[in-house]
């Protein structure tokens, strides 16, 4: 299995690197080998992907990632884009106090937030029917056109800022704005994409530090 | 006559503070003084030789090696350990004195160098920090690009940092020093904070289109740790004074500090972002650790940065793992094939060691062994 890690130097201000590493590592306590490829900023992205992964960044860099991956196609594909990864998916997002076309791969738009969002945030996610935790921080409020399913309810803290949701799930294509790595916080997040990726069921995973660390991160928030 | 009878009043306060609650007594007495006496900052650094220091790591080691040196120029007052919010400097500038030689919050530094005209800012690095508070790198820069624009102050920098050669740039006056680059990229410098550009690393020298590089300084050095860094900023600031140049033992530049804990003899390092973390885990030698993690304001209430560490250094040691957040960290540890104990407290990690153990531990965590 190949998990494509895309512009880490861009889109790794926040600790989202972790998500490829949480994955290769359930992966392999799966029975599957799986490769973590980082693909830097003058890089073509690889087409042969089984996970692709984007971060959260600062501006400038959200831009740039943004720019170089104009023209690939996410469609189809196992898709996790955290925060400013998530919001260059949509129609358009603010970046330098400009609107910035974004890759339009989910109906949404992302507009400046009241207010920055800052802090613990916990969600309900009706696909996997559990709750998930990360920590968000970011000044976009994501509006979903009608119709774009949310990754989860908010429960605590803002995530998208509208509409008491957070992120979006658009077939196989997974965002979101928890941080923390979110896959660290939530291993059933991780096997639901490795899943995804697979075509089928994953075998059991078992890692009981992984179980015990989500659950007192969902028992605090 | 406000700002006497502010000082009076604030120094009761600190003397109360501290022979009745057992405090320093330096915050309140700031605290009472700039509300008694709002412009008490800009009023008490007339006429004196002010030197300000900040960065994200190193600001109070190198705070006090610069006031040591200074001290040989003439009489200096300088900040209390970590005290660098506006209270700390209003605190500080109570005693009189020829120089002060401030320790400044990185936030902070700009309402402070427009209160103090200092003659000198020294700036060492900038990186990721508390971005639960900082929010990001560049806008940090922005905020003191800005400053240095409005400054006659001698702005003095490690350029091998492209957000501080950024901010540098907009002075009037300044001494750009380089070491060559430092060990790699800028963790945080894969854009170019001046013309947003991608900025392509070799090893540690930028080089970008627009024209902001480390290739062409006004000092160059070479040095193989922060420490040593710091160190030479340190003494090249002075040397802008006249001062001639000092050698210091680099370890008091490191913040550490020994002590006994039952059986176990600890060296305790302060860490406290990614950065920190990763110079503290480079310097780690023995096979004895122990990790403390905490997440309170000034740590960092966000862990999520633990992914961006590389841990995998500590991999065949005995590791224990423990502090508020230690699951965190023992979860991050696990994925990277570092094996390590969790302890539900620091006195049952040290119960697990006899002899030299290494600790790292988060800011919270390292004054409350250290104190």
């Amino acid at each position: 299995m190949k998990i494509i890690r895309i512009h880490n130097e861009l889109l790794g201000t926040y600790g989202d690197r972790g998500n490829a590493d949480v994955l290769a590592f359930r992966a392999g306590l799966a029975g599957v080998t799986a490769h973590i490829i980082d693909v830097s900023y003058r890089e073509m992205i690889p087409t042969d992907g089984d996970i692709y992964l984007l971060g959260g960044a600062e501006d400038a860099a959200q831009v740039l990632s943004c720019t170089a991956l104009k023209g690939f196609d996410f469609k189809n594909r196992v898709v996790l884009a955290v925060c400013a990864g998530f919001q260059i998916l949509g129609n358009s997002y603010f970046a330098n106090g400009v609107k910035q076309v974004g890759l339009g791969v989910i109906d949404m738009e992302t507009i400046p937030g009241s207010s920055r969002f800052v802090g613990d945030i916990k969600v309900h996610s009706d696909l996997l029917n559990i709750e998930l935790t990360g920590f968000e921080n970011h000044g976009g409020q994501t509006n979903l056109a009608y119709g774009i399913t949310p990754l989860g309810r908010v429960i605590t803290g803002h995530g998208n800022g509208a509409g008491g949701v957070d992120g979006a799930v658009v077939g196989n294509i997974f965002g979101t704005y928890l941080h923390g790595a979110v896959l660290a916080r939530n291993p059933e997040f991780a096997d639901l994409l490795l899943e995804r990726a697979l075509g089928n069921e994953l075998p059991r995973v078992n890692d009981p530090l992984a179980d015990e660390y989500a659950k007192y991160r969902r028992s605090i928030i | 006559m406000r700002l006497t009878f502010a000082m009076f009043v604030a120094r009761l306060a600190g003397w109360a503070s501290h022979t009745l609650l057992g405090k320093s007594g330096e915050t309140i007495a700031g605290r009472v003084l700039l509300v008694l006496c709002p412009n008490a900052i800009s009023q008490l650094s007339t006429g004196r030789k002010i030197i300000l220091v900040s960065a994200t790591n190193g600001k109070t080691s190198t705070t006090r090696a610069l006031a040591g040196f200074m001290s040989t120029a003439g009489s200096v007052t300088s900040s209390k350990s970590g005290s660098n919010l506006a209270r700390g400097v209003a605190s500080a500038l109570m005693t009189e004195s020829e120089y002060a030689v401030l320790e400044v919050d990185e936030l902070h530094l700009p309402f402070v160098v427009d209160a103090t005209k200092p003659k000198a800012v020294l700036l060492l690095n900038l990186t990721r920090d508390q971005l639960h508070r900082m929010h990001e790198v560049k806008r940090v820069a922005d905020r003191w690009k800005e400053m240095a624009s409005k400054s006659g102050a001698t702005f003095i920098a490690d350029i091998d940092d492209p957000f501080l050669n950024y901010v540098l740039a907009s002075a009037s006056n300044n001494v750009r020093v380089s070491f060559g680059g430092m060990a790699g990229r800028h963790p945080d410098g894969a854009v170019c904070p001046s013309c947003g550009a991608y900025l392509d690393w070799d090893g540690g020298i930028y080089s970008c289109k627009c024209g902001l590089t480390n290739q062409v300084s006004d000092k160059k050095f070479s040095a193989e740790s922060a420490a040593m860094r710091n160190q030479i900023l340190a003494n090249i600031t002075a040397e802008y004074f006249g001062v001639p140049w000092h050698e210091v033992d680099l370890s008091t530049l490191e913040r550490k500090a020994s002590k006994k804990f039952i059986n176990a003899d600890c060296s305790i390092r302060l860490t406290k972002n990614p950065a920190s973390w990763r110079e503290a885990l480079a310097g780690v030698e023995s096979e004895k650790v122990i990790l403390i993690l905490n997440s309170r304001e000034v740590d960092g209430i966000d862990t999520s940065w633990l992914w961006d560490v590389d841990f995998s250094g500590l991999r065949g040691k005995h590791v224990v793992v423990t502090g508020e957040r230690g699951l965190d960290l023992a979860y991050r540890l696990h994925i990277q094939g570092v094996i390590a104990e969790l302890a539900p407290d620091f006195d049952s990690a040290t119960a697990k060691f006899a002899g030299p153990v290494e600790v790292l531990a988060a800011y919270t965590a390292f004054f409350e062994l250290v104190g």
